[in-house]
Order: C-alpha cells, then structure tokens, then sequence
C-alpha cells in the first residue's frame, strides 16, 4: 500500500496521478455522496452514537450534582437518577446560579438602606421595602426547611452502595468516604493539642493508625503553609470535597450531639493475611483437644502469632478481657497504664538506639554539603565473601548495578 | 512504519486513565467478558488486552510481567470483643464438643482477590497522583512528575516510575493542580483583542514613564495574600464575642436566643482555636451574626434599641438615620458594617478564586466537565486538597466485599488478566 499523502500538498498533476486514484476503487461506490470526505461511513455511525449518549445520557455527568455525588452507577442507561423519587429534576446551572444569588441577595439588601439615606431620596419607602423582602426572605427560607422535611421531592435521598460505584461493571469497587475537614481538623488538634497518641486518637475517631498519622503531618503542613503566606487550593478543595462522599465530624461535646455517636471512617482491626495461612491445611486434632487460635497459627507457621496481636489495636483485646474478668475500675486502670509505660519505655529505648547510630556517624561540615563518614568493616563480607554488607569490588562479585532488570532510580527516599 | 493507533478510539472501545468523554462512554459501554464463543485463550488475550491499556499503558509489557506479583495483598477486618471473648476454639469444636447447630453459619463475603491483579501499578508515582485527583490523566501525572513539579517527601522527585512505599509523601505544585483539574480556558477573539489592546496600553505607559523603583523593592511590597495575622483573628473573633453578649442581654424570643447560643459557641469554641481559625471561617461566623441580627431587629421593632456595636469606624461617617425609618441608627450602623464586612468578603473571594487573566485555566476557577464521574480517592491515599499533598498509607489491600484497586472491569475480566499473567510464572 502506498503511503498516504495529503492532497492539498501536492500539485495538481501528482494529485490526479493514477497511483494515488488507484486507492480510490477499492472502495465500494456509495449510494448518496455527500460533501463529506470521509472514505468510511461506519466511523460516522460511531461517533454519532457516541455523541448521541454525551448529549442524551451522558449531560448528566458533565458537571457535578450539587450536594452529592455523581458516578456512573447512580443512573440507569437512560440518564434518569435511579435513587431520586419520580418528581425530582436536576436543577441547571442558571436555577444554580438564581439560587446563589438569592442567598447573597440577603446581606446585599441590608446594605441597601444606607445608600439610600446618603441618597435621601424615598428613604423610608425603599427602608420599608427591604425590610419586607428580607421578611419575605426569612419566611421563604423557614417555609423552604419546612418542605424538606415534610417531602421530599426535591431533596435526593442518601447514596446507597450501587450509586457510590464509579465503575459499574466492577461491583466489587466503590468510591469510599474521606475525612471532612472538620474531622481532620478535630483529629489534628486531639493530638498536637491534648497530646493524645496516635492509637487512641485512632480508636475514638475510628481511624486507623496510619491515617491519623498522615492527617497530622498533611495538617501540620497546611498550617505551615499558612504561616508562610502560601496560596492555598481552597477552590480546588471545596469542589473535590463536594463530589466525594465524606465522613463528617460529629462533636460529641456540644449539647446538641448528645445522643449521637461519631461516625466510624474505617475498621481500625485490620488483620493482614499471612502469607503462610494462604495454604489449605488439615491438622488431625483430638475431638477432646482445645484447639484455639495460636494453636492454628503454630500449625501455619512455627513463628506466626495469634489474630489477637497481630491487629493494630491488641490493647484493645486485653482491656475487654480485664473487663470480661470482672476487674475493678482501678486495677484495670493500672494495668492500662502500665502497658502504656512500656510502650514508652520501648519506644524510647528505639529513638535512643537511632540517636546514637546518628551519633556514631562522623560529620564533617562543608560549605554546602556535609561529609558524613560511617565506620565500616571488611569483615562484614562474611567467610563466603558475597554477603551484600560487604563493600568495596570483590573478585568474582559483579556490581549489581550494571545488570539488567536492576532498578536504577531511587527505591526510597527518607523524610 | 505504522501508524500508531488512536489513543481513543470509537472503533476499539478502550478505557483509559482519564477523565475523558470517551473514557466516560466507553466506561458506560463496557459488557462482561464473551465467555460463550471464545476460546480460553481468545478470553484472556481479550481481557488482558482490555486492562492493560487502562492499567499503566505506559509501562512496557516486558517491564510489567516482571512487577506482576501472583501473592495479593489481603486484610480481614477483626472484631476486638470476638477475640476477647472467643479463643477460636469454638470454631475447631465438632459434634462431641456439643455443637449440634442447624443453624448455618453465614458464609462470608467473597475476597476479590482477582480485582487486585495491577496492585503493583498503583505503587507508581504518577499513578497514584492520578488517583489522589491531582491529574486528569495518567499521562499528565507523569508530564508533571518529569517537569519537576513533583515532590516526595519533600524532595524533587523526577521519576514517574517511583515505587511509594507505604508513609511516603508525595506534593504536585496547587497551580498545576488547579491547571489540570480547573475547566481549559476559552479564548475568544474578543478576550484575544482586549488582552492585546492592554498590553499595547501598558507598552505606551511604559514608554511614556519608564518605571522609577527598583524591580527588588516591586518584590517585597507585592504581598502573594492578605491573609490576617492569628493575633487579628483572635480580635476580630473576641469583637464578634462582645456582640453576641449584648444581643443576649436584650430579651430576645426563645428560639432566637437559643439559635444565639448556639452561635455564641461556635465563637467561642473559634476564639479558643483562634490559632487554627481561618480567614474563612470568620466571615462565615460574621455573615450568620449579621443576619440573626438583622433577623431579631426586624422581628421586634417594638424592642428596646439594641446597644450600639462597639468600634465600628464607619459609625461617624453616617448620616442621622431617618426618623420613619424602622432602623435605629445603630441598626443602621450595624447595616454599614455589615456592608463593610461583605465588601470585604467578595475582596477576600476574587483573592482565592477571582477573574485573573494571567491564570493558564478558566478563572474563576470550576472543575473540569466530566469530573464528577471518576472523582474518588481510594483507601490506600490520604490526601490534604488544600495543599495538594498526600501521603500513601500502605499497599491497596483486597477486603471482603471490596477491592481498593480501582478498576473498571468485570471481575471476570480481572480473573483472566490474572490467569494470563500467571501463564509465564
């Protein structure tokens, strides 16, 4: 086949050379020629389907549903929200956008009183005015609160699973809630302010270890950032928030939350399956034998520990026991606190061994970088000599780093 | 040499990582697997096909193969008081041990361990910026990451390619952000012209005085945002306090003062967090004052006059109020300040999110069409949107019910993908 060229770039004698018509008699002869060059109507037929659903079914995930959000999954092929009561209707940008207005209409309407004096033209008859509409207003907005909860046609009820799934093929995948703000916030001031660790922030928000961590440090920053004068995504933040679903803070402490209980983000005991317990295994035991747990996992692996330790809230596990035993209020409480003490102690005696491996380290400051000299042994190669600990060329130990498949960019990169 | 296929084409439906219409289309035509008419071969090059152009289709296959991994990573969620309570025995115990049960146990959800075949992708740098919505595609996730736009754990991090590991934080630059999520910039002829008479006006203004202060000075005197200091925050917090004691103290109708309360602890919970208050939730508290205000004055006109509002600038400058008037001059006052605050507000508004030319997206900023659809962040992310920041938390772990590796296909389709790759091991 020869190669395609473009018409327009050639002139008029190549363009009607029969090498380049010869192209043309493959195709079949078309019953109705139209102005359209396009040597293939079935690409036609595609795009004009495709753009039959953008404009029909697909209008309504071009922007996003105010309030909610607005996956795939959440209409049939129809378009038509399929959680929404009947009556309901999609409100456009301009209603949107009326609404907005309204709302800001309010404050804009106390300012009008004092333009008018300074004016003193129909003072108080435009004074008399504003005061009505805002009365209208405040009426519009109660009779407004009284509609949504009398019926609600217009309000959407909440998501459930299937209108949370942005894929709907895969049904095992749905887009799940983030922090709110407010609960990052409040998780951020219960450990920076009142000093609590990281697990028990994470069992009293139900969040898990690890988020709390990084909810602090994200925090942290954002607070530097402030500091700094650095300009924040606020837009981009408080659309994104909008489109997600998100877990709301729930302030146990106002009066008006008394009987509420904080929503959980997360299970926080999540026991990683062990590569081990992979196998299926069958271990004869005695009918009359007391097979628990650890005992299971011995049969699994020789080192592997018991779900009660492995999760990351095991104190949780003993506190209900001491619990369940029937001890007093202040037994447990020392018990608690002595696990707590030597959970301290360890972690102490961790930063102790990491500031004196820092330590040991010989730094020799420069202008711009800084030498830092590590005591290393030759030794270390072991008897064989091929231990990777071992530094410098040994025969017959290639260098690693010039074989093939060897990542060559950074594999970790410390904070 | 031939031509390289189209990247969305209609003819062969792809999905791709993207936020585009077609993605969107494709996404919405997308069927289980033909298990019926294929051979077994036919269904798994289908399907690995199908979720290779969606799952890294920048990586090579080659590249690929030796990152995939047969062991899933898995977790089961365990309940603290089952094991306190139980020692598992229970569960080994047969029908001598008295458990004659009829009743079944409920058979647990099912593990999709087969959705989690591309788990390794979603180690990768650009692929998780993708996810955590600071791109709107993959490919513009590592057009980021190769510009130097990209740091990880605060250091520039050029490589797409980047396997996180878990606690690692990764920040994009928020103008970026803002470019790739924001709606593109119409240019208009119109917008065109009025841009080039401008800069044509400025050009002559130049000319004519050619500027005196030094371009070092023009640096410090332009401040990047008017942002008040805590100690001005917590002023203007304590003055709001001081407002809400006086409406108090007027006997005020029930509700209303129960509504005042409430507002009175929002203050002062703020005023004890005056640290972390920002601009924003101020005039969110001003604005919900001034409107209770304003909602009691005209509810009891027959109210004695509320005390004037303390230290408001603007007091002097008014004219004596108009006796037909309903407002008292203080009220009055009170309008102007409100006034004062809401000018102040809309400056605050165009300084985050106002009309700037010089922006390379469509100011004020909105999101991008189509968002809304593939808006979601996993699990395994935990983002900060405001500065643009996230930190991956560990490795996308399949659950019971739930597989956080976000993919669009069939479980079927993820299942032959898998048995393909399995095929080579």
């Amino acid at each position: 086949m020869p190669p395609r060229l473009r018409t327009s770039n050639l002139p008029s004698s190549a363009a009607s050379s029969p090498s380049i018509r010869s192209q043309c008699l493959f195709h079949p002869i078309r019953t109705s020629r139209e102005l359209s060059q396009t040597s293939c109507q079935q690409v036609t037929a595609r795009r004009r389907k495709f753009y039959e659903w953008l404009n029909g079914p697909g209008a309504q995930l071009k922007e996003p549903l105010p309030g909610s959000t607005n996956y795939l999954g959440a209409y049939d092929k129809y378009g038509n929200l399929v959680r929404a009561s009947p009556a309901w209707q999609r409100k456009s940008r301009a209603e949107l956008q009326r609404e907005k207005e309204m709302k800001q209409a309010e404050p804009v309407v106390k300012a009008e009183p004092v333009k008018a004096e300074t004016e003193k033209t129909e003072g108080a008859s435009e004074g008399q005015e504003e005061v009505d509409e805002l009365e209208m207003q405040t009426r519009r907005d109660e009779e407004a609160k009284r509609k949504e909860t009398k019926d609600d046609d217009q309000q959407l009820p909440p998501e459930t699973a299937e209108d949370l799934r942005p894929f709907p093929q895969n049904r095992f995948f749905r887009s799940q809630p983030v922090l709110s703000e407010d609960l990052r916030e409040a998780i951020y001031q219960r450990v920076k302010r009142d000093g609590a660790t990281v697990s028990l922030a994470s069992v009293e928000f139900g969040v898990s270890n690890e988020r709390v961590g990084a909810v602090v440090r994200l925090k942290q920053m954002e607070k530097e950032w402030i500091a700094q004068g650095k300009i924040l995504a606020v837009p981009y933040a408080r659309a994104v928030l909008e489109m997600i679903p998100v877990t709301p803070f729930i302030d146990t402490s106002l009066p008006e939350n008394k009987g509420k209980r904080p929503v959980p983000h997360e299970p926080i005991n999540d026991l990683i399956v062990h590569p081990a317990t992979r196998q299926q295994l069958f271990v004869p035991v005695a009918e009359s034998r007391q097979f628990t747990r650890e005992d299971a996992g011995k049969a699994f692996d020789n080192h592997l520990l018991p779900a009660d330790d492995r999760i990351p809230h095991p104190e949780l596990v003993k506190a209900e026991r001491e619990l369940a035993a029937g001890l007093p209020f202040e037994e447990r409480r020392r018990l608690v606190e002595g696990r707590l003490k030597a959970e301290q102690a360890k972690k102490s005696k961790e930063e102790a061994r990491k500031a004196a491996a820092i330590a040991s380290l010989k730094t020799v400051p420069q202008r711009r970088w800084d030498f830092v000299f590590q005591d290393v042994s030759v030794e270390a190669v072991g008897k064989k000599g091929r231990d990777p600990r071992g530094v410098g060329w040994r025969y017959g130990f290639p260098h690693e780093d010039r074989k093939k498949g060897h990542v060559k960019i950074p594999t970790r990169v410390d904070a | 040499m031939r031509k390289k296929p189209r990247y969305h084409s209609l003819k062969k439906l792809k999905i791709r990582q993207d936020w585009s219409r077609w993605s969107l289309y494709h996404l919405s035509e997308l069927r289980p697997p033909n298990t019926a008419t294929k051979t077994y071969f036919q269904q798994k090059w289908a399907a690995k096909s199908a979720t290779r152009a969606y799952h890294g289709e920048v990586i090579r296959e080659k590249k690929w193969k030796r990152q995939f991994k047969r062991s899933i990573p898995a977790v089961v969620p365990m309940d603290f008081k089952y094991l306190a309570t139980h020692d598992g025995a229970e569960q080994a115990a047969g029908r001598g041990a008295g458990a004659d049960s009829e009743d079944k146990q409920r058979t647990p959800l099912q593990t999709p361990y087969m959705q989690m075949t591309y788990w390794p992708i979603e180690r990768r740098l650009d692929t998780a910026i993708f996810r955590s919505l600071f791109a709107s595609s993959v490919r513009q996730a590592r057009q980021f990451v190769v510009h130097g736009l990209v740091k990880v754990n605060g250091k520039k991090m050029p490589y797409p390619g980047y396997l996180l590991n878990p606690g690692d934080m990764f920040q994009v630059e928020p103008e970026s952000v803002m470019f790739a999520t924001g709606a593109p910039k119409v240019r208009t002829s119109t917008a065109r012209r009025v841009a080039k008479e401008r800069a044509a006006a400025r050009a002559d203004a130049r000319a004519a005085n050619p500027p005196q202060i030094p371009p070092s000075s023009i640096k410090i005197t332009a401040p990047t945002r008017e942002e008040p200091s805590p100690a001005e925050l917590k002023k203007t917090l304590q003055a709001l306090m001081e407002k809400v004691e006086d409406a108090l103290a007027e006997d005020v109708k029930a509700k209303d003062k129960q509504k005042l309360r409430d507002f009175r602890k929002t203050v002062r919970s703020a005023v004890s967090l005056w640290k972390n208050a920002s601009p924003d939730s101020v005039s969110t508290l001003d604005n919900q004052f001034s409107f209770l205000r304003t909602h009691l004055s005209t509810y009891m006109s027959n109210a004695p006059p509320p005390p004037p509002v303390p230290s408001t600038p603007s007091d002097s400058s008014l004219p004596p109020a108009d006796p037909n008037s309903i407002f008292s001059k203080s009220d009055t006052a009170k309008l102007r300040a409100a006034f004062d605050r809401l000018k102040a507000e809309a400056d605050y508004d165009s300084k985050w999110n106002g009309k700037d030319a010089s922006k390379p997206y469509r100011t004020p900023w909105r999101p991008r069409d189509y968002m809304s659809a593939f808006a979601f962040i996993p699990r395994y992310l935990e983002v900060n949107q405001n500065i643009c920041a996230a930190v991956y938390l560990r490795h996308p772990v399949a659950r019971p019910g739930l597989a956080e590796v976000p993919t669009p296909f069939h479980v079927e389709t993820g299942q032959l993908a898998f048995n393909w790759y399995l095929r080579r091991r």
